[in-house]
């Protein structure tokens, strides 16, 4: 990548190049490089688990999308919208019929009124909704707080919009809260809370209680809370609350949901944030210089699935909880230490027992030994060492798939 | 007001855009819309059907669809006969509009400087400050947009890091000649900085003008990140699937920020993409011959109704027209008039220039071109362009123009 440097290097100038013959001019001496933002973020654990387990023959129980498709009234809508011709750009922060959508579902689920037109912002999954609060609303050196373990790619979103990262480890047996800790990592430099119920990965729900400490705290403060409410659909040991539901806390906090857990469409990516005007215009601003629109027929089709009768939702959790028992009895069998997990399809154990050193260890001796995946946590820590006797894994996948992998485990994983 | 500290310094620095209100002065009118930079017609049946085949056989999940970087890099080397690894080089995102994203996240630190040729998309200055970098403006002098390399040099400082290259070029229509880009090219390489390409309209030339990437001149490409997509080539811009072409260590760096921001391109587009990537010449022929018609077309109206055509487009599917010289409205208004007056709507030029240009004469008499431009958009239908064309028309022969 050597260019030619002419043997005489001046010092660095501020003016530019004034005459037309100076061609081989000055230029610093930096190689050209990638931003330094980038330095911690390689490729990611679960493309690295992927291949391994495709190179083993491993069932996959590590990625969190399922290994079954979404129901046909939905994708008979988006097909019904290609054909109808609707594959034009669509307006940047959502089809209206969208929009409306998500405010119905919203109020259903919360009791909130919300204008589809001010506060509903449609983003290439929730990812982008993530990505595009963190970039419209935090400023290079405002602190963030945010609970470990982590979906992944809150910490470099964070990093990219120049956040400081304050960090509260939830632990084992149940990863509550601890309320005392949160407090004294509040400074007059805290401009938000990244939170996420139900909890990826450990499957825990914040409680009441813990959402009434965490409001308390945000509105004494004036905090922003950004709440990555995914998984909402698929709560089974206790309802899900919306933060934004709390007394005073709607004017603060950007809801974050999406299509692909709760209809199994994860590679649609439709997406979308709910906040009051003046944080959605900020959202917004960042949203349509990531992706500028989302995918129109998808829009279409998600407008329909959002509007579907209760009995959707009740027959999705019916199903998942059964694939919940028959992943958990075969964990619990085999000799794992189970974490009670409320919501999510993921459920995180202690894997020691079976005497490797760490998670990643772990993970890798039961794609090969057994040829069972799952995710090593220690990557959803900000400090690593945190994870390193937890993994996860996941149960969106058909039944036949689970009890095989129950069964390889049963046989093959023994303790140390 | 306290809200507002809430907000982003680079959200607060933005405004919305004046195209907003003409917008809304356009659907009040019912006006024939010729502002907005996307098709009426429908996309191309065969593209359509492999779409809804994705969707109906599953291929709705999470998914990285190699195939789509094989036809890209085939697609390279025929076309500029460039060899790019598509295992390593390619990155799928969700349209153009997140391969440049990622892209400047990937490549601009705090402070560093890039430049852009102005007029230019707007988008891009945004990106640059989303990432932390200072966009330097170049301006491209009327009437040709010519390129003149003293403002270009002029425009180089140890602070920058990269050039924005989009050709063929929305508004203008210009195509950036051979010319022209060996001169970006030298100045790349004499001050070390990475050029990124917006090449959407790179199936969209007439008068047998060929797309040349920057990339394929020598040297270059080492140094280039390619942009394009399916929107333009394959009026599908709803679908969002497009890429970005890298060497590996770039194209890997860019990667890792698309997968933070969303993560994955729609799955069942991206399974249609290879159908769509896998047109035979035949495709690309009739796309051609067809918007070179409506080039045509939207040229012959504009003269009609008074427009001295001088530039004609050579490629995407805009022309950007001159206010007549005795007209004495600015963009803005005349385009007001030609909404009330005539029903059509097109978008003023204003919103794609930048008045701190990098150059040492910009009192307002010597930027006053920039509020002379109209840029209107003939990616529309045959009768829409003839409706259109019987309103302009009828406004002439209403013995009233506008004045």
């Amino acid at each position: 990548m050597a260019s030619s440097i002419s043997t005489a290097v001046p010092a660095p100038q501020q003016a530019a190049v004034s005459t037309q013959d100076e061609l081989t001019q000055k230029i610093p001496t930096q190689p050209l490089q990638v931003t330094k933002r980038l330095e911690k973020f390689k490729t990611t654990i679960f493309t690295q688990m992927s291949s391994l387990a495709i190179k083993h023959g491993a069932i996959n129980l590590g990625q969190g999308f399922p290994n079954f498709d979404g129901p046909d009234f939905v994708k008979e809508a988006a097909i019904q919208a290609i054909r109808d011709g609707k594959n034009q750009y669509a307006r940047g922060y959502g089809v209206p019929n969208l929009n409306s959508a998500v405010a119905e579902r919203f109020k259903k689920d919360t009791g909130l009124v919300v204008d589809p037109e001010k506060e509903v912002t449609v983003t290439s999954g929730c990812t982008e909704a993530i990505a595009a609060t963190m970039l419209g609303l935090i400023n290079p050196g405002d602190e963030v707080i945010l609970f470990a373990p982590f979906y992944d790619s809150y910490e470099a979103t964070l990093s990219m919009a120049g956040a400081k990262i304050k960090c509260i480890t939830l632990r084992p047996p149940d990863f509550s809260i601890p309320i005392d800790e949160l407090k004294s990592v509040v400074s007059k430099n805290t401009r938000a809370i990244l939170m996420n119920t139900p909890h990826n990965p450990t499957g825990k729900m914040f409680t009441q209680e813990e959402l009434n400490a965490i409001a308390s705290l945000c509105i004494e403060n004036d905090l922003l809370v950004f709440s990555d409410e995914v998984y909402d659909k698929l709560a089974f040991e206790m309802d899900h609350i919306s933060i934004a539901s709390l007394p005073g806390m709607y004017e603060r906090t950007v809801t974050m949901n999406s299509l692909g857990k709760t209809f199994s469409l994860t590679g649609w990516k439709i997406g979308w944030a709910i906040a009051p005007p003046h944080l959605t215009w900020g959202v917004r601003q960042a949203h349509s210089f990531l992706t500028f629109a989302t995918s129109t027929p998808m829009q279409f089709a998600a407008a329909t699935a959002l509007r579907a009768p209760d009995s959707y939702y009740e027959e999705l959790r019916r199903d998942y909880m059964a694939k919940k028992n028959i992943l958990v009895e075969g964990l619990n069998s085999v000799g794992f230490t189970v974490f009670p997990s409320s919501g999510t399809y993921f459920v995180v154990v202690d894997h020691t027992t079976f005497g490797l050193e760490n998670d990643v260890a772990f993970c890798e001796y039961l794609i090969k030994e057994v040829g069972v995946v799952a995710i090593p946590t220690s990557v959803f820590y900000l400090n690593p060492e945190e994870g390193k006797n937890l993994v996860r894994f996941t149960f969106c996948k058909d039944e036949e798939t689970l009890k095989s992998a129950v069964e390889r485990m049963k046989q093959k994983l023994s303790k140390k | 007001m306290a809200e507002m500290e809430k907000l982003s310094l680079v959200a607060k620095a933005l405004t919305p855009s004046p195209i907003q209100q003409l917008s809304y002065l356009a659907q009040r009118y019912n006006a024939i819309n010729l502002a907005e930079g996307f098709p009426d017609f429908p996309a191309p049946p065969h593209i359509k059907n492999a779409a809804v085949s994705a969707i109906n056989s599953d291929f709705n999940q999470y998914r990285h669809v190699q195939g789509i970087c094989d036809h890209v890099a085939r697609k390279m080397k025929e076309m500029h006969g460039l060899d790019v690894d598509p295992l390593t080089d390619i990155v799928i995102c969700c349209g153009q509009s997140e391969a440049f994203a990622a892209t400047m996240f990937a490549i601009v630190d705090q402070g560093d400087e890039v430049i852009i040729f102005d007029p230019s998309y707007e988008t891009y200055e945004t990106c640059i400050r989303l990432a932390g970098g200072v966009p330097v403006h170049v301006a491209l002098e009327p009437p040709n947009w010519t390129l003149n390399l003293d403002k270009l040099k002029k425009s180089f400082t140890v602070k920058t890091k990269a050039i924005v290259l989009n050709s063929p070029h929305n508004p203008t229509g210009k195509v950036f000649t051979k010319d022209e880009l060996e001169i970006i090219a030298g100045a790349c390489q004499t001050w070390n900085i990475l050029a990124i390409t917006d090449e959407v309209y790179e199936h969209i030339t007439f008068d047998k003008e060929s797309h040349i990437s920057l990339a394929s001149l020598p040297e270059m490409q080492k140094r280039t990140i390619v942009t394009s997509s399916l929107s333009k080539t394959f009026s599908v811009t709803g679908w969002r699937i497009g890429w970005a072409i890298a060497p590996a260590w770039i194209a890997s760096a860019v990667r890792n920020i698309h997968i933070r921001i969303t993560d994955s391109a729609p799955a069942p587009f991206q399974e249609a993409a290879l159908t769509a990537l896998s047109s035979p010449p035949a495709y690309f022929d009739s796309l051609r011959s067809d918007y070179e018609s409506k080039r045509d077309c939207a040229v012959n109206m504009l003269a009609e109704v008074g427009f001295k055509m001088q530039f004609k487009p050579k490629g995407s599917f805009f022309v950007f027209a001159p206010l007549p010289e005795n007209c004495t409205l600015s963009d803005v208004e005349f385009v007001e008039e030609l909404i009330k007056q005539a029903g059509v709507v097109a978008v003023p030029g204003c919103g794609f220039f930048h008045t701190t240009l990098c150059e040492e004469n910009s009192s307002p008499a010597a930027l006053s071109y920039q509020r002379r431009y109209i840029r209107f958009a003939f990616c529309k239908s045959e009768d829409t362009l003839a409706a259109a064309s019987r309103k302009l028309s009828k406004l002439v022969d209403d013995g009233r123009g506008i004045k």
